[in-house]
């Protein structure tokens, strides 16, 4: 498992969503700066949610009998609609502000995603 | 071959590129209404297009019908309960393409679950099916594709920013380039109907839940190894505990019998604790005796031939609970007939009478040789059917009605706090009566602010409503 650049790849991933929800509602040049500054902070998110959630799945379940096609297949669903219910009920509570709106849209995409390269079988 | 799959491949992108620019014009920036109708028969045309075998199975067809029901009902009654039925059919009918023969819970299990992520369940599926040269192919084409974008953009956005600050002249320029003309809220809003529409597509199932349903059946195997010692003993326990249990209720009910006939008062506070404490002691009580009957009747106690006193201190024990719910569903009609309806009431009522047809359940799991998973399913299927059902009913309407017609003591302001459903009735009752002024200021806004919603809705958003009060306009 490529922890490093599942969480790199995450990040660009959780990024590009955040910035988009965002700027489709206010666009502005001077946002820029901000958009390459916000890489920092989503990359320690997105390293954290993954580390927390996500890895120590595989790290606990993964063995020879046990591969990670079945954990997906097995866990996959729990962790999503979960994922899905707490994210859509923070987006309602926050009354579809934009910005809670983004951060919990890209949340949820990425770490389905995440999962998605997690899974993936290595190639010889 | 080839040329064939991949017209089937071309065929789907532009059915479900057509379905996402449909889902944008019916629901961006629209409420509730004629859309929900809409989206359901065309979920229903792309699930018959991408499903069509599944389409011949009677369960499937069955669900079909109950979801394009729920939908009208939307458009008819307009009420939470109707939408939320919509909604809860939406996803038992992906569940039932997925696999007609599971559970109910299984298939909303699987709708959910096809719903918000088949996308990506078919994303892994592929990535881990396909030939390893062509997966790599296609992965180094998105990469070069991905990298020509967006290394390109990166660059020019933080040239353009270092630009900005260097020249008065391109300061203006840039700050002049308007993308107003494009919505892109409205483009990000047809991407999740894409999205929606690529995971029902092709309905997937969860694979470890599906198949353990599918082989679990609803009767009770004896195990091939019991001690018979060990029955005994459990067969005495059991017999014991609920004769007491039994003994108990008894002196209860005889109890709440005599207080029943005795206590004649009127006053809501009295009526209302006698209902809601009633209720508690139900609540506990059938929780308590199916518990109790499942444990003792989970497994070779069934088959154990001396079980007769057992299997019939049960029964009784079942008897004994149903008239703990008729009883308190006697106060809860007095309740009624002093204070008319009200949704708590009515929610009282709804519940005694899905805990007695949990209690006939438990009796028939009992006296069948059914197992957990029986009553499980049973339970889940007849509390769906009632969601359909209760959903037809338009409840603020009916209360209004009701309330209006037979309550000795009227509560105006809680009809009033209810949904726009009942405006209508309200001003016909305001006309015919003489109410204090604040009570008939605030019916005629709320009679007033009804006319203006239904008058100023989008046509997505169209209810019958609007059809019954452009009848009324025209008479008028």
């Amino acid at each position: 498992m490529h922890i490093l650049s599942n969480i790199g790849k995450s990040s660009l991933l959780a990024a590009s969503i955040f910035w988009i929800i965002i700027l489709s509602d206010t666009f502005n040049w001077d946002m820029a700066p901000y958009i390459f500054l916000s890489l920092i902070p989503i990359y320690v998110i997105c390293a954290l949610t993954i580390l927390i959630t996500i890895c120590p799945i595989f790290w606990f379940l993964e063995n020879d009998n046990y591969s990670k096609q079945r954990i997906f297949k097995t866990y996959f669903p729990i962790y999503t609609i979960i994922a899905f219910v707490l994210c859509a009920y923070s987006i309602y509570k926050s009354s579809f502000d934009v910005f809670a709106l983004s951060f919990y849209a890209s949340a949820y995409i990425t770490t389905t995603q995440s999962w998605v390269w997690f899974a993936k079988k290595k190639r010889k | 071959m080839k040329f064939k799959v991949k017209f089937i491949i071309n065929m789907k992108h532009i059915i479900i590129i057509i379905s996402s620019i449909l889902f944008s014009t019916l629901f961006y920036n629209q409420q509730i209404g004629l859309n929900i109708s809409i989206f359901s028969v065309l979920t229903v045309i792309i699930l018959a297009v991408s499903n069509t075998h599944k389409f011949k199975n009677k369960t499937t067809l069955l669900y079909i019908f109950i979801y394009l029901l729920t939908a009208a009902l939307v458009f008819i009654q307009y009420t939470n309960l109707s939408i939320l039925a919509n909604i809860i059919a939406f996803l038992t009918l992906i569940g039932s393409v997925t696999e007609s023969k599971s559970s109910i819970y299984v298939q909303w299990y699987n709708g959910i679950y096809t719903s918000i992520v088949g996308y990506f369940h078919r994303k892994f599926i592929k990535q881990n099916i396909k030939d390893e040269d062509e997966t790599q192919k296609k992965a180094i084409d998105v990469l070069h594709i991905t990298k020509l974008i967006g290394i390109p953009l990166i660059f020019i956005i933080g040239f353009i920013v270092l630009y900005k600050n260097g020249n008065p002249i391109f300061n203006d320029i840039i700050s002049k380039i308007n993308f107003d003309f494009i919505n892109l809220q409205w483009l990000l809003f047809t991407v999740l109907g894409y999205y929606l529409f690529s995971n029902i597509f092709n309905p997937v199932q969860v694979d470890s839940a599906t198949n353990i349903d599918l082989q679990t059946g609803n009767t009770l195997r004896k195990s091939e190894t019991f001690s018979i010692e060990a029955l005994k003993k459990e067969k005495q326990l059991g017999t014991i505990l609920l004769l007491l249990l039994n003994i108990l209720i008894v002196f209860y009910l005889a109890t709440d019998i005599i207080s029943l006939s005795t206590i004649n008062s009127t006053h809501a506070s009295v009526l209302s604790s006698q209902v809601h404490s009633g209720i508690y002691t139900l609540i506990a009580s059938i929780i308590i005796a199916i518990i109790i009957i499942l444990y003792f009747f989970r497994g070779d106690l069934n088959f154990f031939k001396d079980n007769r006193i057992l299997k019939n201190l049960s029964y009784t024990w079942i008897f004994l609970n149903a008239v703990l719910v008729i009883l308190i569903a006697t106060k809860n009609y007095n309740y009624i007939a002093s204070f008319g309806l009200t949704y708590k009431r009515i929610g009282v009522n709804i519940y005694l009478f899905l805990t007695l047809i949990g209690l006939i359940t438990t009796l028939l799991k009992v006296s069948k040789v059914k197992n957990f998973w029986f009553l499980m399913r049973i339970n889940t299927r007849i509390a769906f059917g009632f969601l359909i059902l209760f959903s037809i009913i338009d409840w603020d309407y009916s209360i209004t009605k009701y309330n209006i017609n037979h309550a000795p003591s009227l509560d105006l302001n809680y009809l009033i706090n209810l949904s726009d459903n009942n405006a209508v009735l309200l001003n016909e009752y305001r006309e015919s009566t003489n109410l204090n002024t604040e009570q008939n200021n605030r019916i005629f806004t709320k009679h007033l602010d009804y006319i203006k919603t239904v008058n100023n809705r989008n046509w997505q958003e169209f209810t019958y409503s609007n059809l019954k009060l452009k009848k009324l306009l025209k008479k008028l």
